[in-house]
């Protein structure tokens, strides 16, 4: 018998083991009692270092989190930043459609405005390669019936002249080129005078006596006298004045935006009346009586400053 | 002529720290890593331990008595009635053990093969005894406890041969 348990000693053991539990099973199923013990041991034993564990892994998470895991956010950074950039050129994009539109509406009212006009519309399409120079290239030429001398402006004012006619593209001297010279009045006196450039930014206007009285800010408009421009156009706002020998030194500022031209009109024909421009306050043209005394050919500017004889164009 | 098979494979020593703290690790593992990656509650931990040193020491009392031990310990963790996995780790450990005397249990296709079947024993004894004491089935899928025994056999593998390092020498 002792040796029957002893060879059967596990499966004993086993089948002890087995049913020791069995019943503990049965006790808390058949009673809803709980082996609470067993799992206070358990709980015990594992528990604290779970507690740690989970100390540990918080703070890992953490620290990989907010220091190293960055990836995600650089990503996402990135990613912000290029809809950012994408949407910052949209809108550029639609500011220079606005722009361009109030640009285009302020040139077709300007056209509507003076039907009396043949005029095209022409693109500036570049500029002068030479720093000493004022000159910019436009898209219309000869084809277009584009001439030498005829006048260039924009809505705002005169622009310069056509230097040279090509069968697609045409040259324009500024009115800011040292070789510019535009008739010119001045609007409140009506005292005329020459617009010449400076090959700066600015321009000039000579002829005008010291005597006479010239408001900063005062604008002045084309006088109609060199037969290019036709009369009216404003073509700068005096910047400075001073007197000077023989005539007073006034300076102005153009008017037209010459650094940022884009668009232009050709008047396609050279002005030949002299009627007086609707622009400029209705009163009497008249040179000052004592500019011929001061400077011979001072009354009338000389010809080879003004394109033609002092005419207004035809309206 | 069993006692002439087991005379035959080597019977492993280990020491008792090395034991305890690999049952204490696989507990803590199982109770602690299915918390942050639930995927990993396919694993049975404790289970692998059991199945290592059940193999290893080929001792059936001592596989049953430690199977006793490891399943009491998930039933404390867990929620269900003391005892359950208990019995079902008993009945895996005295087979284990007792399988050790009979095979190599050093040889990578048995250790995954033994995985692999005490695994899918372990589980069908467990259904089987959840069916007939609480009387409700224990809620194991079919694909889950296929995956359970692919990846706790390729585990065994993998595990087992680190665990060889703690062997006490011969």
């Amino acid at each position: 018998m002792q040796s029957l348990a002893q060879r059967h000693r596990n499966f004993l053991l086993l089948a002890a083991v087995l049913f020791a539990q069995l019943l503990m099973v049965a006790f808390q199923i058949k009673r809803s009692g709980d082996v609470r013990l067993i799992r206070l041991w358990a709980v015990t034993l594992i528990t604290p270092f779970e507690r740690l564990a989970h100390g540990g892994v918080s703070g890992i998470r953490s620290v990989w989190r907010n220091y190293v895991d960055l990836h995600d956010a650089s990503r996402e950074n990135e990613r912000l930043k290029s809809e950012l950039g994408e949407l910052k050129l949209k809108l550029q994009r639609a500011e220079v459609r606005a722009a361009e539109a109030d640009h285009l509406a302020g040139l077709l009212n300007f056209r509507t405005e003076h039907p009396e006009w043949p005029m095209v519309a022409a693109r500036v399409i570049g500029s002068s390669a030479v720093d000493v120079t004022r000159t910019i290239f436009l898209n219309r030429g000869q084809k277009d019936g584009i001439q030498k001398n005829f006048a260039v402006f924009t809505p705002d004012g005169v622009v310069g002249k056509v230097l040279e006619v090509f069968p697609g593209t045409a040259q324009i001297l500024l009115i800011t080129d040292k070789e510019s010279g535009v008739g010119s009045l001045l609007a409140a006196s009506r005292t005329v005078g020459v617009v010449k450039g400076t090959g700066g930014p600015i321009c000039r206007m000579d002829y005008v006596l010291n005597d006479q009285d010239v408001a900063m800010g005062e604008v002045i408009f084309t006088s109609g006298q060199d037969r290019i421009f036709p009369k009216g156009l404003p073509v700068g706002r005096v910047t400075a004045t001073r007197s000077g020998f023989p005539f007073k030194t006034i300076e102005l500022q153009p008017i037209a935006g010459l650094d940022r031209l884009e668009e232009v009109f050709v008047l396609l024909e050279r002005p030949e009346g002299s009627e007086p421009e609707a622009r400029i306050p209705a009163k009497g043209l008249s040179l000052p009586a004592g500019r011929s005394d001061q400077e011979p050919g001072a009354g009338k500017p000389r010809q080879n400053e003004l394109a033609g004889k002092p005419k207004p164009p035809a309206r | 002529m069993g006692s002439t098979r087991q005379e035959t494979f080597e019977v492993s020593h280990f020491k008792v720290w090395m034991v305890a703290s690999t049952v204490f690790i696989s507990l803590f593992l199982q109770a602690f890593l299915p918390r942050y990656f639930p995927y990993l509650a396919v694993l049975d931990l404790p289970l692998l331990a059991l199945l290592y040193f059940g193999l290893a020491r080929r001792n059936p009392a001592n596989g049953l008595l430690m199977g006793t031990f490891i399943g009491l310990m998930q039933d404390g963790l867990s929620h269900q009635p003391i005892g359950m996995y208990g019995i079902v780790k008993t009945v895996v450990g005295f087979l284990a053990s007792s399988l050790s005397g009979r095979i190599d249990t050093e040889h990578p296709i048995v250790r995954c093969l033994m995985g692999a079947l005490l695994y899918l024993l372990h589980q069908m004894v467990y259904a089987g005894l959840h069916r007939w004491l609480v009387e409700r089935p224990a809620g194991l899928s079919l694909s889950r406890v296929l995956v359970g025994t692919l990846v706790n056999a390729f585990l065994a593998v993998l595990v087992f041969p680190v665990l060889d390092r703690f062997k006490k020498p011969a």
